[in-house]
């Protein structure tokens, strides 16, 4: 076990490795030059030289990838005399655009994200799989056949469309819900639940829809096995054998599809945030790409890659434990 | 199983329906106000509503309208804009000084003096030291902002601001109320370049490493009490603010509160519905949505509605070194055939445009209105014929991809067909459209874009855009690459010129002159439209802050709401 969770690390590493290379690779070679940005309409072209040599985008490629790598881990100084600046680790560097430090805009925005992905996944495991198995255990009734096409019809519909209609109706049309804003839970628990109700229902719609149809599917797969007729025949209660029996083979892949969802969420909701005017991670790509704020980009992208990849690892963990048939010695 | 299952789904339905019906705090106005017209109350908390965070807090960085107008509220200069609708927002007068300064040496020297009872939010006096030390940190190389502190005040060529270099000797301060600046050469506009930002006193010695971004010290009658980056901002009253030292904010509410990162439609929903706090608030970032434009129909809405020019222009430029473009004739065939009225209706229509026939905009001082190419097929057809390009020919416009510009595109297109002129539309993404349009190696035919004055003077106009000395490799803004001995020498003369309304006259001819030549067409004068929330009192479109509710007027109706 010690050894597949060692040799899982080592390939974490070397993927989010890879991203870093790649993300700073496509900066240097494809994109604009950020200095005439910042330098704004009355320019010269000394003055796009020495906001480059500023923001160090001067030096060679393996200089300017290298000075991030050390910042990430050992932390770099930045300018010199009075404004000496020390970044310490991990230092992801200062916004071009805002000369903030990257590091406290990823701290400051996390939890906006993670109170949306976390509400969200809530929403969806309860009303999808909740749907899924009441709908396999009642197949082919009315029951069923209802669920399942609206389910059809709820995966269907775009974020950015749920999100203004929800809005429309809800905010501006019954006015039963304020516009929504990034309060924290501790300043006002009732205008916090009320902004993230409509993000919630908007990011759990799609992924309720489709956790319904699949566990559907798989509990009506498990339902037509061997050991399922076998634990009724013995007799066994109608809900143990479901609970037991059913339900925990049927949500192994759940678990596994789930694990990456939830991960990728963690890397930002762009769409619903923007519509929302919540200020996580997601909005902070959406602004750093328009802006052309590198640091901002490669925070956001090694952030996105960071849960990914460590998501993928917990599934495969937790995946051993649920599958007595995967379990490693 | 089944049952419980259900009932927990059931469950947790009705706990939504019902969290959120109790979820209406909003009280809804019923908006009857005149929006302008009433003077404001003292108090309360005016809101403001904003797609994007300001570009800096620091003033030695920041430099563009919108965040301008927030400067006003916590920074003082030597001078400022009058604050007041129409021509008085672009009228120069005194702010920290006594008067607009005196000028000696043929416009060489400028004396100022500085008003009595001046502090910054911790205590120390606004003296002259301040002066100069704030105005001396746009020499550092990690500043930006305008680039009038060192194109017009003298310096040793390797002095790099006062934390790198110290002391500037050309700004002298003689005792601690008198500042006296030293100039490279004449300039008579010399107040009018001290409302720039980047003139902002602060304490010696503050500000480094980028500290005023997220800490400014305030010498206006608000203060920065909190500011959560890309999320929120509020201003509270400086204590160290008196009335008596302003002539120019009124200064009503007692805090202001800005939501930053909101989607423009929803902007435009919440300004509309006025829930709420909403009823407090302004947009001054932006126009609103053109989808918005037939919604703000009723009595009660046009009430709350300001409208007004954004002091811009939005040009599409010739470039002149390119084959066919280099005959003047064609240039002028293009203007004849472009037709204004299909131009204005791809930026929306009247409410959000009019036609621009001259360069300078009309917020402009000194401009004269003129049409030396008025919309004729015929005329456009005649003078190709003259070029011997009447079989037509294939121009690249560079532009970007967003709606509006898109359908300007579409309509400088279809203007040139007629003529047997194939215009492509080479899109370029809007985060390096200037990189490109500015290098002039890959500047292609034709580019549409935009200029706004640093302040109403055709010398923060017509010089960069049409003087033919400043043609640079990169960075170019000439992107019309115009090099005419005639309008050159012209602008020098003008630059001499000591008094500055006559200057500005001759700008606003040398407007037509240049136009003879044709190197833009000038497509039109953007307007800003926007909505106040119904307790909003005494707010105006600034000319100068690009069309913005002026902020250190605008106040609330009720301050006890």
């Amino acid at each position: 076990m010690a050894r597949y969770l060692a040799g899982r690390i080592a390939g974490l590493v070397l993927i989010l490795f890879l991203v870093c290379l790649f993300t700073y690779l496509i900066f240097f070679e494809l994109s604009p030059d950020p200095a005439v940005m910042i330098c704004g309409k009355t320019c010269t072209p000394e003055r796009v030289t020495q906001i480059r040599t500023i923001l160090g985008i001067d030096q060679p490629f393996l200089t300017q990838f290298w000075n991030f790598l050390s910042g990430l881990f050992a932390g770099r100084d930045y300018g010199s005399g009075a404004n000496l600046v020390h970044c310490p680790a991990p230092c992801l560097g200062y916004s071009f655009q805002t000369n903030q430090s990257v590091w406290q805009m990823v701290l400051s925005r996390l939890p906006v994200t993670a109170t949306l992905a976390i509400g969200a996944a809530a929403l969806w495991l309860l009303a999808g799989i909740t749907t899924g198995l009441l709908s396999a255990v009642k197949e082919g009734t009315w029951w069923d056949k209802a669920a399942m096409n609206l389910a059809l019809g709820g995966a269907s519909v775009p974020n950015y469309v749920l999100a203004l209609a929800l809005q429309y109706v809800l905010v501006v049309k019954l006015q039963v819900l304020p516009f929504p804003s990034s309060v924290a839970f501790t300043d006002d628990p009732g205008l916090w639940f009320q902004s993230y109700l409509m993000p919630w229902i908007v990011l759990a719609t799609g992924a309720a829809c489709l956790y319904a149809r699949l566990t559907r599917a798989n509990v009506i797969d498990t339902l037509a096995e061997n050991f399922f007729r076998t634990a009724r025949s013995k007799g066994l209660a109608p809900v143990l054998t479901m609970r037991r029996h059913a339900l925990r083979p049927a949500l192994t892949p759940i678990v596994t599809i789930f694990g990456m969802d939830f991960a990728a969420l963690l890397g930002g909701a762009l769409i619903t945030e923007t519509v929302f005017g919540l200020n996580g991670i997601g909005k902070m790509a959406a602004d750093s790409i328009a802006k052309n704020d590198q640091p901002v980009i490669m925070a956001v992208t090694l952030l996105a890659a960071f849960f990914v990849v460590v998501g993928n690892v917990v599934v495969d963990l937790v995946y051993t434990t649920l599958d007595p048939r995967v379990r490693i010695r | 199983m089944r049952r419980s299952t259900a009932v927990i789904g059931v469950t947790l339905l009705s706990t939504l329906t019902l969290t959120s019906c109790t979820g209406a705090s909003g009280t809804s106005s019923n908006g009857t106000g005149t929006g302008s017209s009433s003077a404001p109350a003292t108090g309360g908390t005016v809101h403001v509503l904003a797609a994007a965070d300001f570009s800096h807090l620091d003033p030695g960085l920041g430099w563009d309208g919108g965040v301008n107008n927030f400067y006003r509220l916590i920074y003082r200069g030597l001078t400022t804009v009058g604050a007041g609708p129409g021509a008085e927002s672009t009228k120069i007068v005194p702010d920290l000084a006594t008067d607009l300064g005196t000028p000696t040496d043929d416009a060489k020297t400028w004396t100022y003096h500085l008003r009595d009872g001046l502090a910054f939010e911790d205590g120390s006096p606004i003296d002259s030291a301040a002066v100069k030390f704030g105005i001396e940190r746009a020499w550092d190389p990690e500043m930006g902002g305008s680039p009038y502190p060192k194109e017009l005040i003298e310096a040793p060529a390797d002095y790099k601001g006062p934390y790198r270099s110290g002391d500037l000797d050309s700004i002298e301060t003689p005792d601690a109320k008198t500042v006296v600046f030293r100039l490279k050469k004449s300039f008579p506009d010399f107040p009018s370049a001290l409302t720039m930002p980047n003139f902002t006193p602060f304490p010696k010695g503050t500000g480094a490493a980028h500290a005023f971004d997220t800490k400014p010290v305030a010498s206006g009658p608000y203060k920065v009490a909190s500011y959560v980056h890309g999320t929120s901002l509020k201003l509270v009253r400086n204590p160290e603010w008196k009335a008596s030292t302003d002539k120019v904010r009124a200064a009503r509410p007692d805090a202001f509160e800005w939501t930053f990162g909101l989607d423009g439609a929803t902007i435009d929903e919440r300004m509309l519905a006025g829930q709420g706090a909403d009823a407090d608030a302004v947009n001054t970032t932006s126009s609103i949505q053109p989808a918005t434009l037939s919604r703000i129909q009723t009595p009660q809405l046009k009430a709350r509605t300001l409208s007004g020019y954004g002091g811009c222009t939005t040009y599409m430029g010739m470039n002149t070194s390119r084959t066919h473009l280099s005959d003047l004739r064609v240039r002028q065939a293009i203007e004849f055939a472009v037709d204004k009225d299909t131009v204005v209706a791809a930026l929306g229509g009247s409410r959000l445009a009019t036609k621009a026939t001259a360069i300078q905009p009309p917020t402009m001082l000194g401009r004269t209105d003129y049409d030396l190419y008025p919309h004729s097929v015929a005329k456009a057809r005649q003078l190709l014929a003259e070029a011997g390009l009447s079989g037509g020919f294939t121009l690249t416009l560079d532009n970007r991809p967003d709606a509006k510009n898109t359908a300007l595109a579409v309509a400088i297109q279809e203007a040139l067909k007629p003529l047997n002129i194939k215009v492509k539309i080479n899109t370029i993404d809007t985060s390096s459209y200037y990189e490109v349009i500015g290098t002039t190696a890959k500047q292609n035919d034709l580019a549409i874009t935009g200029w706004c004055p640093d302040w109403a003077s055709g010398s923060t106009f017509l010089p960069p855009l049409f003087d033919g000395r400043r043609i640079t490799p990169t960075a170019n803004t000439n992107i019309a690459q115009i090099d005419n001995d005639a309008i050159n020498k012209r602008i020098d003369e003008i630059a001499a010129m000591k008094d500055v309304a006559a200057a500005n006259k001759a700008y606003g001819a040398l407007d037509k002159q240049i136009m003879t030549q044709a190197p833009v067409v000038p497509l039109a004068y953007e307007k800003t439209i926007t909505v106040t929330g119904s307790n909003i009192a005494g707010a105006y479109l600034s000319a100068s802050f690009s069309g913005g509710i002026d902020l250190v007027s605008v106040g609330l109706k009720d301050s006890g709401k």
